[in-house]
């Protein structure tokens, strides 16, 4: 013993090193004991973590490097129409101009996908080319009979490597498959130099300075292009990190909760510390130290969620981006900012209640009392400003549609400074909630009260509640808003039971630029019947309903592909355009859905399921003026002449027609088809299976289509508006709920010895369970309404021009779920859960 | 020089109707090697008193000295060094830090002191040795039995070299036997120079010291010297 009081160091007021590693030991120890204390925090921390990681790995990587794919090192690249009289000497001319050039040779094939099909002529070694080109397997074709393949293609004729292609009267040998590293929707089928006799473009790729590219005269029809500059907007990932600052900025509120709480339960330990001589320091260290380890356990825990979800995903996301990806390639400084930021976090949420519990009195806190509460003085001020900066700031932004790298930093700030300024408000309104309560039966009183006492504690629940809730209502009054724009329809579009099958030549609601219908071969109505019957029978479906298109055959409009249709139009509105296809409402078309001939007013010109659509005003139904004017013919003036437009057409909401943006959720009456001068063309079939497609089903009938030049159409990645709805409020109340359960039985266990007195003078165990019900209640109920206030506030001045079409459609389910389910519930858990005598209360003497 | 002296020391909880004088001008001398007891019935104030000389609480008035230093003019870090290498405290629930092993328990002033581990680990090894508990340095508190747990709690609170034992109830939650033991502990550290203060119910516990103070509604009576002691060692000497 003498031992080591000889060796310590006088001149260590607080014990130095060696005390803090003892104290940081003795933080690990009870972090391994209570670590399922800290379930909830090391949850959030954790998913904070990897969503930081995976969101920053998927935001980076997404946008495709934006020149590679096409101009390869090039900084220039010539486009010139093989219908070129000269190609040859043109090219020569180019070369001898501008020195060495990669020249591209493109054949357009027509193969029944939806995707561009190119026969291309590429030498794999060109001096700016070669990043366009990758060898998957095999090697590169080298003589006139090989053809190297994309995966696509090769899946498209059920080939691969060393099998043979017939396309074009020619049989080539598969050498390999090959893709376009940047732009792996690219699908084409790669012949060596010179080997396309009949080439649709050639595409030329060279350096050249701006002025030498200025001042050369290039063929005609040839167009020239220069790699687009950055766009300069805020990245991706700056982005990401904005909105983990956010998540950690509701983390934080909720770990305080959880600390404090954790505090409360180490008191008499930290009492402990504090009889054998740690200093105050050493007390706020325990806590910190947790705070840090907690962190640090979650951010690591999140860095390997989150990395094993991007190395995952990343195959997925190379298929949806459209280029190759490396696993490695990512915001390496946002991923260390990320998981630095969630440790200071936790350090940081872990600090208040470690400066708290430090106060104490040894003596306190080995009785397990904690300090009275004092009144604190805090001033509204700093909330009301933000309240006023960030609404300013969301309509400085530009309200929805504005989409510059100024307008997202405003609408980030405005977000932030909107929460963060309802935040600082909302313990004011726990002090409003207890004089509200003032004249309540004593248990309801006792509650509000204390909520009041304990604001330490209260206020930061109520705050992580009010966060989870704002996030919750925003997503829901902007998915709410955006799927009430009636003109620019949104959602699934179709069931997955559905499939449209769309003719070569339909030109309609298929996918415009198809080479189905960009280049299309009409099929006789033979090879039609043959085709549905084919597509039908390979779907086990009995159920095909023919499309038809209002439209004007034989007219066309440059650039558009098929025959001129018939539309829906706003009059002067330009970002708000009817979007979808609009069908024609045959008898066959309202017997399919079940629609009596009797339920459609006899003057009616558009029947609608879109909600709302027959109240847009200014509506008009038009026929593009593409066959005006005719050769010699002057353009009419009147933007909705007679003849080829109707003002202000009848249109009745029709409910029984389906809801899928490419079904046929409004269509266009005969009498209006009439009345246009327009005629029913077959734009596809609507086949109905008895169940969803299988993907087996679905490569069926693209390859029958394929094989006839058509394309198909099934159910695509769009979710519906409930989905949102649901996901964000089911998401919203259960955390609400989970910081309610954590921080109601701490407020609960401060007031025991209230408890415990009430016992006493007679209230029954229905008072206890009130106390707790009202407690729980109080806070759901501030922070429902608290959270849904701000979320509006920030809708209104971010929709400010858009309020009636916008803000004024209102989630009202999930609105009462929010403002009256998360109290209700939270009541009942609270008296539900209050039937156990809490220890502290039997521990606890009375006051 | 005496350890511990307590001057007009008074001590009031609440304010206005709800005032409780816990103690009320309590003087009080302990000498080095001195074993005081302290008794009274419940809520009068020995817990208050052995608190206050152990610098966990502030009296409301008077003055406490710890080896002629008066804690008012200490601040809370000096007060808390004082707690590490002055005064040791026995509880009756032993105060035994969950998530360390006996040994570290021990150790943990001596650490907190800027001890380096490996030779406070020693020092708090040697004192467990002392009590006849070096078998269970590695054992954590929930896996000692209570003689054993306040066995524990006395060599952290004499490693160290301290001057100054608070023991409050420091048997009460032991079989008599374990009770015996544990005052045996504490006058052997008495017989070393340590001055000790021990609150007890319990007469017969009360007879190993050599005063025994009175305390009833805050108010210290101090009886004087007892010749218990001499006549217990008489006792044990003479089986």
């Amino acid at each position: 013993m003498s031992a080591g009081l000889r060796d310590r160091p006088a001149h260590q007021a607080d014990g130095g090193a060696p005390a803090r590693r003892a104290v940081i030991r003795w933080a690990w120890r009870l972090f391994r004991r209570e670590w399922r204390q800290q379930l909830l925090i090391l949850s959030l921390i954790t998913v904070a973590a990897a969503g930081t990681i995976f969101g920053g790995a998927v935001a980076s990587n997404t946008p495709a490097p934006p020149n590679t794919a096409t101009f390869g090192t090039a900084n220039h690249l010539a486009v010139i129409p093989g219908t070129d009289p000269h190609l040859a000497a043109d090219i020569s001319a180019i070369r001898q101009r501008f020195g060495p050039a990669d020249v591209i040779e493109n054949q357009d094939l027509v193969t029944g996908s939806a995707s561009q099909v190119q026969l291309r002529a590429q030498d794999p070694r060109g001096l700016y080319g070669q990043p366009t080109l990758a060898l998957v397997s095999g090697h590169y074709p080298a003589g006139p009979d090989q053809v190297a393949l994309t995966s696509q293609v090769a899946t498209l004729y059920n080939l691969r490597a060393g099998g043979t292609w017939h396309q074009g009267g020619q049989d080539r040998r598969v050498t390999g498959i090959v893709e376009n590293p940047s732009h792996l929707p690219d699908e084409f089928a790669l012949v060596a130099a010179g080997q396309v006799s009949a080439p649709d473009q050639v595409t030329i790729l060279f350096d050249a300075s701006a002025r030498a590219v200025a001042g050369y005269r290039f063929p005609a029809g040839a167009t020239v292009e220069a790699p687009a500059p950055s766009s300069g907007g805020i990245g991706p990932a700056i982005i990401v990190l904005a909105l983990a600052v956010l998540g950690l900025i509701f983390i934080g509120l909720v770990a305080v909760a959880g600390f404090t709480v954790l505090a409360q339960r180490r008191l008499r330990a930290l009492g402990m510390l504090g009889s054998l001589g740690a200093a105050d320091r050493h007390v706020r260290l325990v806590m910190t130290a947790n705070g840090a380890i907690a962190g640090l356990t979650g951010a690591l825990a999140g860095a390997a969620a989150g990395f094993a979800a991007w190395f995952a995903y990343r195959p997925y996301l190379e298929t949806s981006a459209g280029h190759q990806i490396d696993p490695l390639h990512l915001p390496w400084w946002l991923i260390a900012t990320g998981m630095v930021l969630a440790v200071v976090t936790a350090i940081a949420a872990a600090s208040r209640p470690a400066r708290a519990v430090a106060r104490i009195s040894p003596h306190a806190a080995l009785a397990g009392r904690p300090e009275p509460p004092r009144a604190a003085h805090r001033s509204a001020v700093p909330g009301i400003v933000l309240l006023l900066i960030g609404p300013g700031l969301l309509i400085l932004a530009g309200g929805w549609g504005h989409n510059s790298g100024t307008s997202t930093l405003e609408t980030l700030g405005g977000l932030v400074a909107t929460t963060c300024g309802g935040l600082l408000l909302a313990p004011f309104c726990i002090t409003g909630l207890a004089a509200l309560g003032r004249h309540a039966p004593v248990a309801v009183r006792l509650a509000l009260r204390d909520l009041a006492r304990y604001r330490a504690r209260s206020a930061a629940a109520l705050s992580a509640i009010t966060f989870a809730v704002v996030i919750a209502m925003l997503i829901c009054i902007l998915a709410t808003a955006r799927y009430a724009n009636v003109l620019d329809y949104t959602g699934p579009n179709l069931t997955a039971s559905q499939l449209i099958l769309y003719p070569p030549a339909a030109g309609g609601p298929g996918p415009a630029g198809a080479p189905g219908s960009a280049n299309p071969r009409p099929l006789t109505h033979g090879q039609e019947r043959t085709l549905v019957g084919r597509v039908t029978t390979a779907l086990a479906s009995r159920s095909v309903l023919t499309l038809y298109s209002a439209a004007q055959p034989g007219a066309h409009v440059a650039g558009y592909p098929g025959p001129v249709q018939a539309t829906l139009n706003q009059a002067g509105t330009q970002t708000n355009n009817y979007s979808g296809p609009l069908y024609v409402a045959t008898p066959a078309l309202l017997r399919n859905f079940g629609i009596r001939p009797g339920q459609v007013t006899a003057g009616a010109d558009v029947l609608t399921m879109r909600p709302g659509l027959a109240a847009e005003p200014r509506m008009q139904l038009v026929v593009p003026p593409s066959r005006f004017p005719g050769p010699g013919q002057a353009r009419s003036q009147d933007p909705c002449p007679a003849g080829s437009c109707i003002a202000s057409p009848q249109i009745e909401t029709v409910t029984g027609l389906p809801s899928g943006t490419s079904a046929p959720n409004t269509v266009i009456t005969l009498r209006a088809v009439r009345a246009l001068g327009l005629h029913e063309v077959t734009s596809g079939w609507l086949i109905q299976a008895a169940r969803p497609l299988t993907a087996g089903q679905i490569s069926s009938a693209r390859q029958l289509a394929a094989a006839a030049g058509a394309i198909i159409e099934t159910k695509s990645g769009e979710v519906s508006l409930s989905e949102i709805l649901n996901a964000a409020t089911a998401v919203g109340l259960l955390i609400a709920l989970g910081v309610l359960a954590m921080t109601v039985g701490l407020i609960r266990s401060e007031t025991g010895s209230d408890l415990r007195t009430l016992a006493a003078t007679g209230a029954s165990g229905t008072t206890r369970r009130t106390i707790t019900a009202v407690t729980a209640g109080g806070l759901g109920l501030l922070g429902a309404v608290i959270g849904t206030a701000i979320a509006y506030l920030a809708a209104i001045a971010w929709y400010r021009s858009s309020l009636a079409t916008t803000v004024s459609h209102v989630p009202t389910v999930d609105l009462i779920l929010v403002l009256a389910g998360l109290p209700l519930t939270a009541s009942a858990g609270g008296w539900l859960f209050a039937g156990r005598q809490p220890a502290a209360m039997a521990r606890q003497p009375l006051g | 020089m005496s350890v511990l002296e307590l001057q007009q020391v008074s001590k009031v909880y609440g304010a206005g109707p709800a005032e409780v004088h816990a103690l009320r001008d309590a003087s009080l001398t302990v000498e080095a090697g001195a074993m005081v007891a302290v008794m009274g019935p419940s809520g009068s104030g020995k817990s208050t008193l052995l608190t206050i000389a152990g610098s966990l609480e502030k009296p409301t008035s008077g003055e406490v000295l710890i080896e002629g230093a008066p804690l008012s003019a200490m601040s809370r870090g000096a007060q808390a060094r004082l707690r590490r290498r002055t005064i040791g405290y026995v509880f009756q629930d032993f105060n035994l830090l969950p998530g360390l092993t006996a040994a570290e328990n021990v150790a943990l002033p001596l650490e907190l002191d800027g001890v380096p581990a490996r030779k406070a680990r020693a020092a708090g090894i040697r004192a467990l040795e002392g009590l006849g508990l070096a078998a269970r340095a590695s054992s954590f508190p929930d896996q000692l039995s209570g003689g054993e747990r306040q066995r524990v709690a006395i060599a952290r609170a004499v490693a160290g070299e301290r001057h100054l034992l608070l023991a409050d109830e420091p048997s009460g939650a032991l079989d008599s036997a374990n009770g015996e033991a544990v005052m045996q502990l504490i006058r052997d550290a008495c017989t070393r120079g340590v001055a000790a203060v021990l609150v007890t119910h319990d007469a017969q516990l009360a007879s190993w010291a050599d005063r025994v103070l009175l305390v009833r509604d805050g108010q210290v009576t101090d009886r004087g010297a007892q010749a218990g002691p001499q006549a217990r060692l008489a006792m044990e000497q003479g089986r």
